[in-house]
């Protein structure tokens, strides 16, 4: 008996860190979210609910918690769109070009996303790259940052590689002898996508936009740097109620509900998937 | 034939386009911290290394730099043996203890780093830590950190043969001298791609250190943040600059240790 107990001393540690620094504070976060909040202190310990009841009857709060689903769910879309060819090509690759296809779309990931913005900034700019571009060639410029659309442009490129992954091991595993039966059979590209590869490689779909939804909701320097003042989402707010307001249980009262609906979006989202697939 | 060679080469030059999209940023960076100018014009102005020397004489940004590298090579130790600890448990036992255990090393990477973020400062506060700073960023990092280490380490473990781990324990090997002699060396380049990951993933962390970082403890990262919302000069594209000279050390490493291709994909 004695080597079973001494191997499972090898998860002691990391299980520690987990539950003292993980689990206690999310769970002490809930607590505080339902603790009177105060002037003079971070927070008084009386049970209330009423950090919940007042974020659930204003109606600001729920024109930035639509407005970040909004931004979320068209960031998840373009990603989707820009993502798929990229995946089909790379699991479709030998495996030289695979590794080679892979740096390119893993090394943005590695560079933190400050850098990836910033870069952006000089691009999108009103004095920026893109708009000297637009002038030389003698177009009007365009207004593409501090606004929805800079925070979109960062949003989805930061996220692209979350999408391309899930669904490029997906792709991998289909068998290409499958694409080749139906072009060979008479379907034209377009319909032997649609009917082979797409169904075949939803989970990977799957895992990637609800990877790149929870990322882009919760995302809190690109609509800082690239939305500036104009663009308010709930992570921003969060920050904002906790770090310069000091008010810590609305804060986390706001958090933890915006979670609740982000995972209620989410549950929403597979379950009508599932149902539109075992329909179809 | 004529019309499927076109449809390739109509795919071609999109996909392309996306990888032009995807490297823009990253380019347009170095390109700005080694123009002369103030500010990136086509065409440039010269190439200087003046925004290096700029970033050079900046205390704060030297003072932040060397606070991440050492934050982050501390942090590489601590998530590098922990993480390794935890995929060697995982890679002997079974059953539905395990999997829980498995969902919760990963959960810090599936939930909001800023929501980490929040509920550490609150528990520090509670706990009655006053003043944040490295400690806390420690702790923050490991946790983000722990879960690249373990997903590596154990990709390469379960590619590893069993038997020859077996075979030195049958040989009289206790089980201390079989991970040294046998384990190790062969997971050797997998804990290293784990440990590299784990540097990069602190080095480059904004999320968890935004509301733990403290007087003296600022990460690289949130110093260019709080500059770049007052200020805009090529200065913090330097520090972008160095980021992406280490990644690119990075990825060759991981490709020549272990081969990016079987890390994503996790079998050939």
């Amino acid at each position: 008996m004695r080597p079973a107990l001494g191997r499972h001393l090898l998860i002691v540690p990391l299980l520690t860190v987990l539950s003292v620094f993980f689990v206690v504070p999310y769970a002490n976060m809930v607590a505080i979210s339902l603790m009177e909040a105060s002037h003079r202190a971070a927070y008084v310990p009386v049970f209330t609910i009423s950090n919940y009841t007042s974020l659930i009857e204003s109606g600001f709060t729920w024109g930035v918690i639509w407005h970040t689903l909004w931004l979320g769910a068209l960031t998840t879309a373009i990603c989707l769109l820009i993502s798929y060819p990229v995946a089909w090509q790379m699991a479709r690759a030998n495996s030289r070009t695979r590794a080679a296809l892979m740096i390119l779309v893993i090394a943005p990931l590695l560079v933190g996303v400050l850098i990836r913005t910033y870069g952006w900034m000089i691009l999108l700019q009103d004095s920026g790259i893109i708009n000297q571009l637009l002038r030389a060639m003698g177009f009007a410029p365009l207004h593409l940052m501090y606004n929805d659309t800079g925070v979109v442009i960062g949003l989805t490129h930061v996220f692209i590689p979350f999408m391309v992954l899930p669904i490029a091991s997906t792709i991998q595993s289909i068998d290409p002898e499958l694409e080749l039966a139906a072009r060979n059979l008479g379907a034209g590209p377009w319909r032997s996508f649609r009917r082979v590869v797409l169904p075949l490689s939803l989970p990977g779909v799957m895992a990637g936009t609800v990877l790149v939804f929870v990322l882009a909701v919760s995302s809190y320097v690109i609509p800082q740097l690239l939305g500036g003042f104009t663009v308010l989402t709930v992570p921003v707010l969060v920050i904002h109620t906790i770090s310069e307001l000091f008010n810590w249980p609305g804060g986390s009262a706001f958090a933890v509900l915006f979670f609740v609906i982000t995972a209620l979006v989410i549950w929403f989202y597979l379950r009508t998937i599932g149902r539109v697939t075992h329909a179809g | 034939m004529q019309a499927r060679r076109l449809e390739r080469v109509g795919f071609n030059v999109v996909t392309t386009a996306i990888y032009a999209f995807l490297l823009a940023p990253l380019v347009i960076v170095v390109l700005s911290a080694l123009n002369a100018g103030t500010y990136l014009r086509f065409p440039p102005q010269g190439v200087s290394v003046r925004w290096f020397v700029e970033f050079a004489h900046s205390r704060s940004f030297m003072d932040s730099l060397g606070f991440s590298l050492r934050l982050a090579a501390i942090v590489t130790v601590v998530a590098t043996i922990l993480g390794t600890m935890a995929s060697l448990w995982l890679t002997r036992v079974s059953g539905r203890f395990r999997s829980a255990l498995q969902v919760l090393i990963i959960a810090p990477l599936a939930v909001p780093g800023i929501l980490t973020g929040i509920a550490l400062l609150l528990f520090f506060y509670t706990l009655g830590w006053r003043q944040t700073g490295l400690a806390d960023l420690i702790i923050g990092h490991t946790l983000i950190c722990v879960p690249y280490v373990v997903l590596i380490v154990g990709a390469v473990l379960a590619r590893q043969d069993k038997t020859l781990v077996e075979a030195a324990r049958n040989l009289g090997a206790g089980p201390l001298r079989t991970f040294w002699r046998v384990t190790l060396p062969l997971s050797k380049g997998g804990i290293i791609c784990g440990a590299v990951f784990a540097f990069v993933t602190s080095y480059d962390d904004f999320n968890i250190s935004l509301l733990l970082s403290g007087v003296g403890a600022t990460p690289l990262p949130i110093q260019l943040f709080d500059y770049l919302r007052f200020s805009f000069d090529p200065t913090p594209a330097v520090a972008g600059t160095i980021s992406i000279a280490i990644t690119a050390l990075v990825v060759l490493l991981v490709q020549r240790l272990i081969g990016l291709d079987a890390l994503y994909f996790g079998k050939k």
